[in-house]
Protein backbone atom coordinates (compact mmCIF):
# COMPACT_ATOMS: atom_id res chain seq x y z
CA UNK A 1 0.00 0.00 0.00
CA UNK A 2 1.35 3.35 -0.87
CA UNK A 3 1.95 6.37 1.46
CA UNK A 4 -0.78 8.29 -0.33
CA UNK A 5 -3.38 5.56 -0.15
CA UNK A 6 -2.52 5.29 3.63
CA UNK A 7 -3.16 8.83 3.99
CA UNK A 8 -6.26 8.35 2.58
CA UNK A 9 -7.57 5.82 4.64
CA UNK A 10 -6.60 7.75 8.26
CA UNK A 11 -7.93 10.75 7.72
CA UNK A 12 -7.00 13.07 10.76
CA UNK A 13 -9.87 16.25 10.45
CA UNK A 14 -7.41 18.89 12.04
CA UNK A 15 -9.54 21.14 14.55
CA UNK A 16 -12.80 19.13 14.34
CA UNK A 17 -13.48 19.86 10.59
CA UNK A 18 -13.37 17.85 7.71
CA UNK A 19 -11.41 18.63 5.12
CA UNK A 20 -14.43 19.64 3.04
CA UNK A 21 -15.63 22.24 5.83
CA UNK A 22 -12.02 23.46 5.08
CA UNK A 23 -12.42 23.89 1.54
CA UNK A 24 -15.76 25.47 2.06
CA UNK A 25 -14.34 27.90 4.62
CA UNK A 26 -11.33 28.90 2.52
CA UNK A 27 -13.73 29.61 -0.85
CA UNK A 28 -16.36 31.61 1.28
CA UNK A 29 -12.77 33.81 3.35
CA UNK A 30 -11.85 34.57 -0.39
CA UNK A 31 -15.80 35.54 -1.46
CA UNK A 32 -16.55 37.85 0.95
CA UNK A 33 -12.54 39.36 0.48
CA UNK A 34 -13.91 39.98 -3.08
CA UNK A 35 -16.84 40.87 -2.38
CA UNK A 36 -15.74 43.74 0.45
CA UNK A 37 -13.10 45.21 -2.26
CA UNK A 38 -10.13 43.58 -0.46
CA UNK A 39 -9.11 41.39 -3.86
CA UNK A 40 -10.56 43.73 -6.99
CA UNK A 41 -9.46 42.17 -10.06
CA UNK A 42 -7.34 38.53 -10.08
CA UNK A 43 -5.15 37.90 -12.81
CA UNK A 44 -5.10 34.48 -14.98
CA UNK B 1 -14.18 12.51 -5.59
CA UNK B 2 -11.20 11.01 -3.81
CA UNK B 3 -11.35 12.13 0.02
CA UNK B 4 -8.75 14.61 0.82
CA UNK B 5 -5.09 13.43 1.36
CA UNK B 6 -4.70 17.09 1.94
CA UNK B 7 -4.31 17.75 5.67
CA UNK B 8 -5.35 14.72 6.72
CA UNK B 9 -1.62 13.48 6.11
CA UNK B 10 -0.29 16.42 8.49
CA UNK B 11 -0.86 14.61 12.61
CA UNK B 12 -3.08 16.99 14.56
CA UNK B 13 -0.48 19.16 16.79
CA UNK B 14 0.74 22.78 16.94
CA UNK B 15 -1.14 24.01 13.98
CA UNK B 16 1.55 26.29 13.15
CA UNK B 17 3.62 23.18 12.10
CA UNK B 18 1.45 21.64 10.09
CA UNK B 19 0.76 24.87 8.38
CA UNK B 20 4.51 25.29 7.68
CA UNK B 21 4.70 21.05 6.94
CA UNK B 22 2.39 21.89 3.84
CA UNK B 23 3.77 25.19 2.88
CA UNK B 24 6.87 23.34 0.32
CA UNK B 25 4.35 21.23 -1.23
CA UNK B 26 1.70 23.84 -1.91
CA UNK B 27 4.65 25.70 -3.72
CA UNK B 28 5.38 22.99 -5.49
CA UNK B 29 2.18 22.70 -7.05
CA UNK B 30 1.82 26.28 -7.54
CA UNK B 31 5.41 26.46 -9.78
CA UNK B 32 4.09 22.63 -11.86
CA UNK B 33 0.36 24.62 -12.34
CA UNK B 34 2.21 27.71 -13.17
CA UNK B 35 4.81 26.34 -15.39
CA UNK B 36 2.05 24.70 -16.98
CA UNK B 37 0.90 28.33 -17.82
CA UNK B 38 3.99 29.12 -19.14
CA UNK B 39 4.63 26.41 -21.09
CA UNK B 40 1.28 27.00 -22.90
CA UNK B 41 1.59 30.61 -23.43
CA UNK B 42 5.31 30.36 -25.39
CA UNK B 43 5.66 26.94 -26.78
CA UNK B 44 3.13 27.56 -29.61
CA UNK B 45 4.45 30.90 -29.97
CA UNK B 46 8.32 29.63 -30.21
CA UNK B 47 7.10 26.82 -32.58
CA UNK B 48 5.45 28.98 -34.69
CA UNK B 49 8.38 31.65 -34.85
CA UNK B 50 10.41 28.59 -36.00
CA UNK B 51 8.01 27.20 -38.54
CA UNK B 52 7.58 23.87 -36.57
CA UNK B 53 4.69 22.11 -36.76
CA UNK B 54 3.44 21.92 -32.94
CA UNK B 55 -0.36 20.89 -31.53
CA UNK B 56 -1.59 23.83 -28.87
CA UNK B 57 -1.30 21.96 -25.76
CA UNK B 58 -3.35 23.77 -22.58
CA UNK B 59 -1.90 24.49 -19.21
CA UNK B 60 -4.04 21.31 -18.12
CA UNK B 61 -2.51 18.89 -19.77
CA UNK B 62 1.45 20.83 -19.36
CA UNK B 63 1.08 20.83 -15.45
CA UNK B 64 -0.64 17.33 -15.39
CA UNK B 65 2.76 16.10 -17.47
CA UNK B 66 5.07 17.70 -15.74
CA UNK B 67 3.67 16.62 -12.87
CA UNK B 68 3.64 12.88 -13.94
CA UNK B 69 7.44 13.70 -14.95
CA UNK B 70 8.49 14.25 -11.84
CA UNK B 71 6.14 11.64 -9.72
CA UNK B 72 7.74 9.01 -12.40
CA UNK B 73 11.14 9.81 -12.69
CA UNK B 74 12.66 11.26 -9.26
CA UNK B 75 9.94 10.84 -7.26
CA UNK B 76 8.02 13.16 -4.88
CA UNK B 77 10.52 13.93 -2.52
CA UNK B 78 9.21 13.25 1.13
CA UNK B 79 9.39 17.54 2.09
CA UNK B 80 6.87 18.10 -0.05
CA UNK B 81 4.47 15.14 0.01
CA UNK B 82 2.30 16.46 2.81
CA UNK B 83 1.89 19.83 0.66
CA UNK B 84 0.65 17.89 -2.54
CA UNK B 85 -1.46 16.16 -1.00
CA UNK B 86 -3.53 19.22 -0.54
CA UNK B 87 -4.57 18.94 -4.57
CA UNK B 88 -7.84 17.44 -3.04
CA UNK B 89 -8.58 20.60 -0.88
CA UNK B 90 -7.49 22.65 -3.64
CA UNK B 91 -10.10 20.79 -5.58
CA UNK B 92 -12.99 21.14 -3.21
CA UNK B 93 -12.37 24.89 -3.10
CA UNK B 94 -12.29 25.24 -6.94
CA UNK B 95 -15.75 23.76 -6.67
CA UNK B 96 -17.22 26.00 -4.47
CA UNK B 97 -15.76 28.91 -6.25
CA UNK B 98 -17.22 27.74 -9.23
CA UNK B 99 -20.22 28.17 -7.89
CA UNK B 100 -20.43 31.72 -8.71
CA UNK B 101 -20.38 31.16 -12.53
CA UNK B 102 -23.50 29.53 -12.51
CA UNK B 103 -26.99 30.74 -11.86
CA UNK B 104 -28.99 28.78 -9.45
CA UNK B 105 -31.88 27.91 -12.49
CA UNK B 106 -29.01 26.95 -14.58
CA UNK B 107 -27.87 24.74 -12.01
CA UNK B 108 -31.25 23.38 -11.27
CA UNK B 109 -32.00 22.98 -14.80
CA UNK B 110 -28.40 20.83 -15.92
CA UNK B 111 -28.48 19.43 -12.06
CA UNK B 112 -31.88 17.70 -12.85
CA UNK B 113 -30.72 16.68 -15.78
CA UNK B 114 -27.93 15.56 -14.49
CA UNK B 115 -29.05 13.86 -11.76
CA UNK B 116 -31.53 11.20 -14.63
CA UNK B 117 -28.37 10.49 -16.36
CA UNK B 118 -26.50 9.91 -13.29
CA UNK B 119 -29.37 7.75 -12.11
CA UNK B 120 -29.03 5.78 -15.08
CA UNK B 121 -25.23 5.33 -14.67
CA UNK B 122 -24.97 4.75 -11.25
CA UNK B 123 -27.29 1.67 -11.80
CA UNK B 124 -25.94 0.51 -14.67
CA UNK B 125 -22.62 0.84 -13.65
CA UNK B 126 -23.16 -1.13 -10.35
CA UNK B 127 -25.44 -3.90 -11.82
CA UNK B 128 -22.35 -4.69 -14.51
CA UNK B 129 -19.13 -4.23 -12.33
CA UNK B 130 -20.96 -6.79 -10.22
CA UNK B 131 -21.44 -8.80 -13.22
CA UNK B 132 -17.73 -8.76 -13.95
CA UNK B 133 -16.50 -9.22 -10.30
CA UNK B 134 -18.29 -12.52 -10.11
CA UNK B 135 -17.05 -13.66 -13.96
CA UNK B 136 -13.58 -13.12 -13.16
CA UNK B 137 -13.90 -14.90 -9.65
CA UNK B 138 -13.02 -11.63 -7.65
CA UNK B 139 -14.09 -11.34 -3.99
CA UNK B 140 -17.48 -10.44 -3.21
CA UNK B 141 -16.84 -7.37 -1.23
CA UNK B 142 -13.64 -6.31 -3.37
CA UNK B 143 -16.30 -6.35 -6.31
CA UNK B 144 -18.50 -4.51 -4.27
CA UNK B 145 -15.79 -1.46 -3.67
CA UNK B 146 -15.21 -1.60 -7.58
CA UNK B 147 -18.73 -1.38 -8.51
CA UNK B 148 -19.20 1.72 -5.81
CA UNK B 149 -16.02 3.27 -7.43
CA UNK B 150 -16.49 3.36 -10.95
CA UNK B 151 -20.48 3.76 -10.28
CA UNK B 152 -20.27 7.19 -7.65
CA UNK B 153 -16.87 9.00 -7.25
CA UNK B 154 -13.72 6.78 -7.56
CA UNK B 155 -11.79 6.64 -3.99
CA UNK B 156 -13.57 8.27 -1.86
CA UNK B 157 -16.79 6.23 -2.41
CA UNK B 158 -13.86 2.96 -1.92
CA UNK B 159 -12.82 4.43 1.48
CA UNK B 160 -16.39 5.11 2.69
CA UNK B 161 -18.04 2.03 1.38
CA UNK B 162 -14.33 -0.20 2.70
CA UNK B 163 -15.64 1.23 6.16
CA UNK B 164 -19.52 0.76 5.88
CA UNK B 165 -18.90 -3.16 4.74
CA UNK B 166 -15.82 -4.07 6.58
CA UNK B 167 -14.00 -4.88 3.54
CA UNK B 168 -10.30 -5.82 3.63
CA UNK B 169 -7.44 -3.01 3.44
CA UNK B 170 -5.94 -5.55 0.89
CA UNK B 171 -9.50 -5.24 -1.01
CA UNK B 172 -9.99 -1.57 -1.01
CA UNK B 173 -5.97 -0.97 -2.22
CA UNK B 174 -6.75 -3.14 -5.02
CA UNK B 175 -10.20 -1.01 -5.71
CA UNK B 176 -8.26 2.38 -5.50
CA UNK B 177 -5.12 1.37 -7.58
CA UNK B 178 -7.42 0.65 -10.68
CA UNK B 179 -9.38 3.61 -10.07
CA UNK B 180 -6.27 5.64 -10.18
CA UNK B 181 -4.86 4.48 -13.11
CA UNK B 182 -7.67 4.17 -15.29
CA UNK B 183 -8.59 7.40 -14.20
CA UNK B 184 -4.89 8.75 -15.11
CA UNK B 185 -5.62 6.77 -18.72
CA UNK B 186 -8.63 8.72 -19.18
CA UNK B 187 -7.07 12.12 -19.35
CA UNK B 188 -5.58 10.90 -22.52
CA UNK B 189 -8.21 8.89 -23.67
CA UNK B 190 -11.44 11.27 -23.31
CA UNK B 191 -10.33 14.25 -25.23
CA UNK B 192 -9.01 11.94 -28.08
CA UNK B 193 -12.27 10.50 -28.45
CA UNK B 194 -14.42 14.02 -27.86
CA UNK B 195 -12.59 15.23 -30.57
CA UNK B 196 -13.14 12.17 -32.74
CA UNK B 197 -16.89 12.00 -32.19
CA UNK B 198 -16.88 15.91 -32.32
CA UNK B 199 -19.17 16.38 -29.24
CA UNK B 200 -20.16 19.86 -28.39
CA UNK B 201 -18.70 21.59 -25.17
CA UNK B 202 -21.87 20.50 -23.57
CA UNK B 203 -22.15 16.76 -24.52
CA UNK B 204 -18.53 16.07 -23.38
CA UNK B 205 -18.56 17.68 -20.40
CA UNK B 206 -21.65 16.21 -19.24
CA UNK B 207 -19.64 12.78 -20.46
CA UNK B 208 -16.65 13.40 -18.67
CA UNK B 209 -18.80 14.37 -15.50
CA UNK B 210 -20.58 10.83 -15.75
CA UNK B 211 -17.81 8.32 -16.99
CA UNK B 212 -14.65 9.71 -15.02
CA UNK B 213 -14.50 8.59 -11.67
CA UNK B 214 -12.44 10.86 -9.53
CA UNK B 215 -13.50 14.73 -9.37
CA UNK B 216 -9.98 15.62 -10.27
CA UNK B 217 -9.67 13.72 -13.19
CA UNK B 218 -13.22 14.25 -14.02
CA UNK B 219 -12.44 18.36 -14.22
CA UNK B 220 -9.38 17.72 -15.71
CA UNK B 221 -10.64 15.62 -18.89
CA UNK B 222 -13.40 18.59 -19.17
CA UNK B 223 -11.29 21.18 -19.14
CA UNK B 224 -8.52 19.93 -21.51
CA UNK B 225 -11.45 19.85 -23.87
CA UNK B 226 -12.38 23.44 -23.46
CA UNK B 227 -13.60 25.78 -20.37
CA UNK B 228 -17.10 25.36 -20.99
CA UNK B 229 -16.51 21.26 -20.94
CA UNK B 230 -14.62 21.66 -17.72
CA UNK B 231 -17.60 23.38 -15.77
CA UNK B 232 -20.17 20.78 -16.57
CA UNK B 233 -17.57 17.77 -16.13
CA UNK B 234 -17.55 20.01 -12.57
CA UNK B 235 -21.16 20.64 -12.61
CA UNK B 236 -22.13 16.55 -13.16
CA UNK B 237 -19.41 15.11 -11.48
CA UNK B 238 -20.89 16.83 -8.39
CA UNK B 239 -24.15 15.45 -8.80
CA UNK B 240 -22.65 12.21 -8.77
CA UNK B 241 -20.62 12.62 -5.44
CA UNK B 242 -23.65 13.75 -3.60
CA UNK B 243 -25.42 10.69 -4.05
CA UNK B 244 -22.20 8.84 -2.48
CA UNK B 245 -24.48 8.43 0.83
CA UNK B 246 -27.17 6.67 -0.55
CA UNK B 247 -25.04 4.36 -2.72
CA UNK B 248 -23.09 3.28 0.21
CA UNK B 249 -25.76 2.93 3.01
CA UNK B 250 -27.62 0.50 0.13
CA UNK B 251 -24.48 -1.65 0.42
CA UNK B 252 -23.77 -0.94 4.37
CA UNK B 253 -27.47 -2.59 4.39
CA UNK B 254 -26.62 -5.38 2.07
CA UNK B 255 -23.54 -6.41 3.63
CA UNK B 256 -25.55 -6.03 7.04
CA UNK B 257 -28.25 -8.18 5.73
CA UNK B 258 -25.67 -11.05 5.16
CA UNK B 259 -23.99 -10.72 8.88
CA UNK B 260 -20.84 -9.59 7.27
CA UNK B 261 -21.27 -5.35 8.37
CA UNK B 262 -22.25 -3.80 11.27
CA UNK B 263 -26.06 -3.11 11.00
CA UNK B 264 -26.54 1.06 10.11
CA UNK B 265 -27.83 3.09 13.67
CA UNK B 266 -29.59 6.34 12.22
CA UNK B 267 -30.06 6.51 8.33
CA UNK B 268 -30.00 10.30 8.26
CA UNK B 269 -26.75 10.95 10.38
CA UNK B 270 -25.40 7.98 7.92
CA UNK B 271 -26.36 9.85 5.10
CA UNK B 272 -24.95 13.21 6.53
CA UNK B 273 -21.71 12.15 7.35
CA UNK B 274 -21.69 10.58 4.16
CA UNK B 275 -22.56 13.85 2.01
CA UNK B 276 -19.72 15.86 0.50
CA UNK B 277 -20.16 18.79 2.18
CA UNK B 278 -18.48 21.13 -0.71
CA UNK B 279 -21.43 20.70 -2.82
CA UNK B 280 -23.15 22.88 -0.01
CA UNK B 281 -20.98 25.52 -0.28
CA UNK B 282 -21.55 25.33 -4.60
CA UNK B 283 -24.78 25.90 -3.85
CA UNK B 284 -24.33 28.46 -1.47
CA UNK B 285 -22.15 30.73 -3.65
CA UNK B 286 -24.17 29.81 -6.84
CA UNK B 287 -27.34 31.02 -4.82
CA UNK B 288 -25.46 34.36 -3.80
CA UNK B 289 -24.53 34.98 -7.11
CA UNK B 290 -28.72 34.32 -8.52
CA UNK B 291 -29.29 37.01 -6.33
CA UNK B 292 -26.53 39.52 -7.80
CA UNK B 293 -24.69 39.38 -4.37
CA UNK B 294 -21.12 39.73 -6.29
CA UNK B 295 -20.71 42.09 -9.31
CA UNK B 296 -20.19 41.31 -12.84
CA UNK B 297 -16.27 41.95 -12.08
CA UNK B 298 -16.41 39.99 -8.77
CA UNK B 299 -17.49 37.19 -10.20
CA UNK B 300 -15.23 37.18 -12.40
CA UNK B 301 -12.23 37.60 -9.77
CA UNK B 302 -14.29 34.47 -7.86
CA UNK B 303 -14.20 32.41 -11.84
CA UNK B 304 -10.32 33.04 -11.68
CA UNK B 305 -9.45 32.24 -7.96
CA UNK B 306 -11.32 28.71 -8.97
CA UNK B 307 -9.15 28.15 -12.30
CA UNK B 308 -5.92 29.21 -9.73
CA UNK B 309 -7.22 26.19 -7.31
CA UNK B 310 -7.98 23.84 -10.01
CA UNK B 311 -4.38 24.59 -11.39
CA UNK B 312 -3.08 23.61 -8.21
CA UNK B 313 -5.18 20.66 -8.70
CA UNK B 314 -4.13 19.52 -12.07
CA UNK B 315 -0.64 19.56 -10.88
CA UNK B 316 -1.06 17.27 -7.91
CA UNK B 317 -3.08 14.44 -10.36
CA UNK B 318 0.74 14.64 -12.28
CA UNK B 319 2.26 14.71 -8.83
CA UNK B 320 0.32 11.83 -7.43
CA UNK B 321 0.43 9.28 -10.17
CA UNK B 322 2.93 6.62 -9.68
CA UNK B 323 2.71 3.69 -12.42
CA UNK B 324 5.40 1.61 -10.80
CA UNK B 325 3.45 1.63 -7.72
CA UNK B 326 -0.17 1.08 -9.56
CA UNK B 327 1.11 -1.52 -11.34
CA UNK B 328 2.00 -3.34 -8.70
CA UNK B 329 -1.57 -3.87 -7.29
CA UNK B 330 -2.54 -7.18 -9.16
CA UNK B 331 -3.69 -7.86 -12.96
CA UNK B 332 -7.30 -9.05 -11.90
CA UNK B 333 -8.78 -5.82 -10.25
CA UNK B 334 -7.06 -4.15 -12.92
CA UNK B 335 -8.73 -6.00 -15.80
CA UNK B 336 -12.27 -6.07 -14.10
CA UNK B 337 -11.83 -2.16 -13.98
CA UNK B 338 -10.73 -1.64 -17.12
CA UNK B 339 -13.43 -3.39 -18.70
CA UNK B 340 -15.87 -1.90 -16.63
CA UNK B 341 -14.45 1.29 -17.27
CA UNK B 342 -14.77 0.89 -20.93
CA UNK B 343 -18.15 -0.83 -20.77
CA UNK B 344 -19.30 2.49 -18.41
CA UNK B 345 -17.49 4.59 -20.79
CA UNK B 346 -19.42 3.38 -24.07
CA UNK B 347 -22.60 3.61 -22.40
CA UNK B 348 -22.12 6.44 -20.98
CA UNK B 349 -21.43 7.76 -24.06
CA UNK B 350 -24.64 6.51 -25.65
CA UNK B 351 -26.76 8.31 -22.93
CA UNK B 352 -25.33 11.62 -23.42
CA UNK B 353 -26.02 11.35 -27.15
CA UNK B 354 -29.33 10.42 -26.92
CA UNK B 355 -29.79 13.49 -24.10
CA UNK B 356 -28.06 15.25 -27.13
CA UNK B 357 -30.35 14.50 -29.81
CA UNK B 358 -33.31 15.03 -26.97
CA UNK B 359 -32.10 18.19 -25.16
CA UNK B 360 -30.52 20.41 -28.22
CA UNK B 361 -27.11 20.61 -26.77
Amino acid sequence: MSEQEQAVRSPVKPHGFSIDAWAVLLAFALAALVRVGVFKHIPW
Amino acid sequence: MASSMAISQVRPGNPALQFLKVVPGVLLLAAIGYAGKLLEANVGKYAKAHHWTFPNIEYVLWAILLGLMISNTVGVPEIFRAGVATYEFWLKAGIVLLGSRFLLGDVLKLGATSLALVGIEIAGAIAFMTFLGRAFGLKPKLTSLLAVGSAVCGVSAIIATQGAIEADDEDSSFAIAAILALGALSLFTFPLIGHTLHLTDHAYGVWSGLAVDNTAEAAAAGALYSDAAGKLAVLTKTTRNALIGFVVLAYAFYWASKGQAQAVGSKARFLWQKFPKFVLGFLLISTLATAAFFSKAQIGALANLSRWAFLLTFAGVGLRTNFKVLSKQGLKPFAVGAIGEVAIAGFTLGLVLAAQRIFGW
